[in-house]
């Protein structure tokens, strides 16, 4: 039974393979089994082939040097044997699923899967596990990886490697990848237009690390449990979108962190739960709107010199601290609409939902607390309570004058929210009528009985 | 005894906090440290470098490029006597006199920040390294003192 849903499975993907490929008349199918070589099976192969993995364990480093694609049935094991890259690339246009490749070797680049200067790649809901770096992108482009799930080996994270390196090109598409214990989780290393999207990253050093890198869009990412969420350095044209980041709880973690970057997009994210929720420094150019940024120990943090960042339409929400500000002047609000601040106490007299007082973010304690971190020890106390409140009396007390000019009275509404409240509140509305129902039936029964 | 006991202990604790009067650098430790230019997690223990001062204070930094940012910002730390700053022998992770170092230097060499500057205790590893990877010079404090830094281009 089981021989004959493979061949057809292969039959079947020979046909589509056909129907879609045009040189490939010739493409063959080449099964292999347990005690045979896979290496072997790629070099007899002509490109267009379909290479077949039955269950096993097939201890070999393979290279791949021609157009081919390689699918493991359920059970199929790559092992490394702890050297070097389990599975290197160096042929476009191939494709390799279904695989579970362990055990690479523990130098700096050595990897589950390595793409070396290959492009248009496919490597799809593979299984890596026990590798230094999970896949290793080098000098290629327009590799797609989707649905992969990595972890590295038993160890201290700094001896580890990352969950998908890609180091030069770029045009890359990473797509539904479950990331966990491995040093960064997607390290962005001298790279250009890479989209980023429902990937799922935790347990490891940093979620996303960006070096040197351009025109970035991540969107949907769940990024949890790690040290730091979003790592942005020396960076331009970064677009976050509508990602989770939350429990960063380590001593000197952060939901998002950008330092020396430019051009800057963080819109519609839910940044929760962080020992620091988004931090600036020497940022330019960011818009952050329309974020979540609430249940942080600190929620926004500016350090240095940050220039042209525009806030609008944000919700702090619950934040420990709200803001710790050191650094210049700036204005956190769009000239039209601000942010919601659950801290702001003052009114609404036009009724245009914008409070008419300014919102001063940070407080003479914050700047205090950056120099001597440990006064933290006396947050809420009754002379920092004091100090405080003699310095919004003083507005010219403080050094950095941030304020938001157009204070929101509501929390800002996240795009799609609404509907979800309707429903939400039909079923308790429904409930409640029943129960109202029921109670007047034995009410009634009760009186009748009397 | 107890007396004793606390006499003892108070000559370890004075003793212990007097050690770092020998400017020694101290261990890395990657579940805490972190770069104070560069706000990164030193996990490449050996690329890490100090600065420790007469006052026995100690800053570290993830990469030699970030402690000479470090040393541009705080000029006083450049007079002679009130600073040493270590960089690691990159293979074996011993710490080395900045002023004492060899440096190996290729904008193509992996460093955490980018700045391709790798350090060795001594000129022959240095040399050494060059020649492994095919490419690159060596620089020793004098030439590294003229570098162009990434960051500064």
């Amino acid at each position: 039974m089981k021989f004959y849903m493979l061949t057809i499975k292969m039959t079947l993907f020979l046909i589509l393979f056909l129907t879609i490929g045009h040189n490939s008349a010739s493409a063959e199918a080449i099964k292999v089994e347990e005690g045979e070589s896979i290496q072997a099976a790629i070099d007899r192969s002509k490109n267009g082939d379909f290479i077949f993995i039955m269950p096993g364990v097939y201890k070999e480093n393979l290279v791949i040097h021609k157009t081919i694609k390689i699918r493991g049935e359920q059970g199929a094991i790559i092992d490394g044997g702890a050297d070097g890259n389990v599975i290197t690339i160096t042929a476009s246009n191939t494709h390799i699923e279904g695989l579970t490749i362990q055990n690479s070797g523990t130098q700096q680049e050595d990897s589950g899967i390595y793409i070396k200067k290959a492009n248009e790649n496919t490597i799809k809901t593979n299984n890596l596990k026990d590798v230094h770096n999970g896949i290793y992108i080098a000098n290629s482009s327009q590799n797609q990886l989707l649905e992969n799930r990595i972890t590295s080996y038993e160890s201290h994270f700094s001896k580890r490697g990352n969950g998908i390196h890609m180091f030069k090109g770029g045009e890359h598409l990473l797509h539904g990848n479950e990331i966990s214990d491995v040093q960064d989780g997607i390290y962005f290393d001298f790279t250009k237009d890479i989209r980023v999207t429902e990937n799922h990253i935790l347990n490891s050093r940093y979620g996303m690390h960006f070096m040197f890198s351009e025109q970035i869009l991540a969107k949907k990412n769940d990024v949890e449990r790690n040290i730091t969420g979003f790592m942005v350095m020396d960076s331009k044209g970064i677009k976050f979108i509508e990602n989770r980041v939350a429990d960063h709880f380590h001593f000197r973690g952060f939901g998002i962190l950008i330092y020396e970057t430019k051009d800057v997009l963080i819109e519609r994210n839910e940044i929760i739960r962080n020992s620091t929720g988004l931090s600036l420094e020497h940022g330019v150019d960011t818009l952050t709107t329309g974020n979540i940024i609430g249940a942080n120990q600190v929620g926004l943090e500016f350090k240095g010199k940050n220039q042209q960042n525009t806030f609008s339409e944000n919700n702090f929400i619950g934040n420990v601290v709200q803001s710790k500000i050191s650094g210049d002047d700036m204005r956190l609000d769009d000239g039209l609409k601000g942010n919601y601040w659950d801290d702001y106490r003052s009114f609404d007299l036009s009724g245009d939902g914008i409070g008419e007082e300014a919102y001063k973010a940070g407080s003479l304690y914050d700047r205090l607390l950056q120099k001597q971190p440990y006064w933290q020890f006396f947050f809420e106390s009754p002379s920092i309570m004091l100090w405080t409140k003699a310095e919004s009396l003083f507005p010219s007390f403080g050094s950095a004058n941030v304020y938001d000019a157009k204070p929101l009275m509501e929390p800002a509404a996240k795009l799609g929210d609404q509907e979800q409240d309707q429903e939400k509140s039909l079923l308790p509305g429904i409930a409640g009528a029943l129960f109202i129902l029921f109670s007047m039936l034995v009410i009634v029964k009760g009186r009748k009985q009397l | 005894m107890i007396k004793k006991l606390g006499i003892s202990a108070l000559i370890l604790v004075l003793l212990s906090g007097c050690q770092n009067s020998s400017m020694e650098p101290e261990e890395i430790n990657p579940e805490i440290d972190v770069c104070e230019v560069c706000n990164m997690g030193i996990a490449h223990k050996h690329f890490a470098t100090e600065i420790v001062t007469e006052d026995g204070e100690i800053h570290k930094f993830d990469d030699i490029g970030c402690m000479d940012e470090f040393l541009q910002s705080e000029g006083s730390l450049n007079e002679a006597g009130t600073a040493k700053k270590y960089v690691r022998d990159m293979e074996s992770g011993e710490w080395v006199d900045l002023e004492k170092a060899y440096h190996a230097y290729h904008p193509e060499f992996w460093t955490p920040m980018a700045n391709g500057v790798v350090s060795f205790k001594n000129k022959e590893r240095a040399e050494k390294y060059v020649k492994d990877q095919g490419m690159g010079e060596v620089l020793d404090y004098q030439a590294l003192e003229k570098h162009e830094w990434s960051w500064e281009q």
